[in-house]
């Protein structure tokens, strides 16, 4: 391997070759994905962009490890997850993989403080430590104050803010957010958009969206088009461009 | 978290949380109630057996139980009397001959079965007849002429205090031999087949007529502490004290019909609580089962974000823990005046059994007590949470099972 090669793969995340992904519906066969390839490097801040049906959750699916290609091989930080085990997919899940779904998808009988500290909490992570990093994440997503509230007490905006801080908190290699605006009002959109971005700006997470919403495309700095299953196209930016 | 999250869980649907927590309620005062009253209907019966005559434990001739004769007998009776006394558990003992024999009055013969005792020995907690003696009085030594008769068999004999009667019997060598009493008290059991067939008589006295050594008697009864400890107790005396040619045998081999009677009594009772445990089970299989069904999308993102299958199944079981465990708690104070009603004032049946209601040979209390042992409490406890968390097993393994993906799925 060239020293040029080694460093690429050093700076990747997140790999996908010749991805294929079917589903059957009755006798129709459904091609979610279909040779997919991608590449998502350390500090990415970018966007999956298509129609419904282009393949953008299925892709993050995969990725995520909630779902196993037909074809080709997923590499995350390195590691093929059709060598992994059920055990190791769950543990990659856990300690390198943030999730923030469209539906937030916190649990409800547990405060903000404790949905953030889950799984730092699944992990194993000491109380103490457990304490200072969700009090930051809390912080840093603009929920101080409103540590002890229950999801049915914070509003949409601030649910799906708790759900960005459960996922930053493990500190993962990626977050990968399937909608993250698809259930908020413009404001609240603009307003996690601001969050997510400083995390990446400030401190480096990396971000993978599926989206169909223009103001998150506005402000990713790559844009990856797909069209029935396949990579379509993509667009580069510089960080000061706005769509 | 996790027990942080199950005690949480609990509360979201109140009602049915209360309904489950009523179930496991009312299962532990069924149980409880269900078997001390049984426990304490086996203890009076077979202690009440026990006093008429052959003890929970008999030290008999080889062969007595099998076919009882006069002509069989154990010799050096005291001597093992006084052994059988140390052993470990045993409270009382006494040495008794128990014989059929014709028994006549001026006017009348009837046959009937005696037991001749010593009277120094003899106590109301260990000789039901005593305790049950209507008029006149227990006759007070061994070699005399008195005897003490049930009240149905003084009616059919025509019999009253003072009166006389012949008891005639079969002797050691196969003889026939006669002995004339005179009745000093009758006694009422309200037992009729005892009533009427039944006498008392002083020992030595019956030991002369049938010509026995002053050490030799058909039996000596053992009296235990607890009858649950009757075959140990009999083992120990098999083993160390029984003299040559004699056999130890339980209340259960000496009292067979009352043992089967009460087997069929203990069977109901267990099959009666294995369908109330299946009655308790299936409720919380069916609100688990909701519960988990009803959370398939939550349980669906944990999976997602690391938790691992088993952790979620634990959940879900501690979840039917807390159940069981605050339905033991709930169910037990709520228990408890009822149990103390029991144990101190009981239940009054006479109006549904009448006051004379017997069972091979023994007659029943109406008045319904309950007798608590530690092991009932104990496996009631085990029971209902392992009741509480088996009906869970089967939702928190379907829990575990939820693949994240078809619950979270949505193709973009």
């Amino acid at each position: 391997m060239s020293s040029s090669s080694q460093s690429s793969a050093e700076r990747s995340i997140v790999e996908l070759i010749g991805v294929t992904k079917r589903y059957e519906q009755g006798e129709v066969v459904i091609h979610a994905n279909d040779g997919v390839d991608l590449k998502i490097d350390k500090g990415e801040f970018t966007a999956l962009v298509g129609p419904s049906g282009s393949g953008k959750t299925t892709t993050l699916n995969l990725i995520g490890a909630l779902d196993v290609a037909d074809e080709g091989s997923i590499f995350v930080e390195g590691r093929e997850l059709s060598r992994l085990s059920a055990t190791e997919l769950s543990t990659l899940r856990r300690d390198r993989i943030g999730f923030v779904f469209q539906a937030y998808n916190l649990i409800p009988v547990l405060t903000a403080y404790e949905n953030a500290e889950f799984v730092l909490a699944l992990q194993g992570v000491p109380l103490e430590v457990r304490k200072k990093r969700v009090l930051e994440v809390l912080a840093a997503v603009g929920l101080e104050g409103r540590e002890n509230r229950r999801p049915d007490e914070l509003s949409g905006g601030q649910q799906q803010r708790v759900a960005i801080a459960r996922a930053i908190a493990p500190k993962p290699a990626i977050v990968l957010a399937d909608e993250p605006t698809a259930n908020v009002d413009s404001h609240t959109a603009e307003t996690l958009l601001d969050i997510m971005e400083n995390l990446n700006r400030e401190f480096g997470v990396t971000f993978l969206f599926s989206t169909h919403d223009e103001r998150v495309m506005a402000r990713a700095r790559r844009i990856v088009r797909m069209m029935d299953g396949r990579i379509a196209g993509e667009d580069l930016r510089s960080s000061g461009d706005t769509a | 978290m996790l027990w942080k999250m199950a005690w949480r869980n609990l509360w979201r649907h109140r009602r049915r949380t209360f309904i489950n927590l009523g179930s496991v309620a009312f299962g532990v005062w069924l149980t409880i109630t269900a078997v001390g009253l049984g426990d304490y209907s086996y203890l009076r019966t077979i202690n009440d057996s026990a006093r008429m005559g052959f003890g929970h434990v008999t030290v008999q001739p080889e062969g007595y139980q099998a076919s009882p004769s006069l002509e069989k007998r154990i010799s050096d009776t005291n001597n093992t009397l006084s052994r059988v006394l140390e052993i470990d558990g045993v409270d009382h003992g006494v040495v008794r001959i128990i014989g059929q024999s014709m028994l006549a009055s001026a006017s009348k013969t009837v046959g009937g079965a005696f037991i001749a005792v010593d009277p120094s020995l003899e106590t109301p907690e260990v000789n039901l007849f005593i305790r049950a003696l209507k008029r006149g009085e227990m006759f007070s030594g061994t070699a005399g002429r008195e005897a003490v008769i049930g009240s149905l068999m003084a009616e059919k004999l025509n019999l009253d205090l003072g009166k006389k009667l012949v008891l005639t019997a079969v002797d050691k060598n196969g003889e026939v031999v006669s002995e004339l009493f005179r009745v000093k008290g009758i006694f009422k059991t309200s037992v009729t087949e005892v009533d009427s067939s039944t006498l008392l008589v002083p020992i030595d006295r019956i030991r002369k007529t049938l010509g026995y050594g002053a050490d030799e008697a058909t039996m000596i009864s053992a009296y235990v502490e607890d009858y649950r400890k009757s075959r140990s107790v009999r083992d120990l005396i098999s083993a160390s004290v029984a003299p040559q040619g004699a056999e130890v045998a339980t209340w259960r081999e000496t009292q067979s019909e009352l043992a089967s009677l009460s087997d069929v009594d203990r069977g109901m009772n267990v099959l009666f609580l294995a369908l109330l445990g299946v009655l308790i089970s299936a409720g919380i299989l069916n609100t688990s089962l909701m519960s988990v069904l009803e959370r398939k999308q939550e349980f669906g993102m944990m999976l997602a974000v690391g938790m691992r299958p088993a952790q979620l199944a634990g959940m879900v079981l501690t979840e039917s823990f807390f159940i069981g465990a605050l339905g033991l708690c709930i169910g037990s104070l709520l228990c408890a005046p009822w149990i103390y009603y029991l144990l101190e004032v009981g239940l009054d049946m006479s109006s549904m059994m009448g006051t004379d209601y017997s069972a091979g040979g023994v007659l029943i209390d109406p008045i319904l007590h309950i007798e608590l042992y530690w092991q009932t409490i104990l496996i009631t406890i085990v029971g209902l949470l392992v009741l509480s968390m088996g009906a869970a097993l089967y939702p928190a393994v379907s829990a575990a099972r939820i693949p994240p993906i078809d619950v979270i799925k949505k193709v973009a």
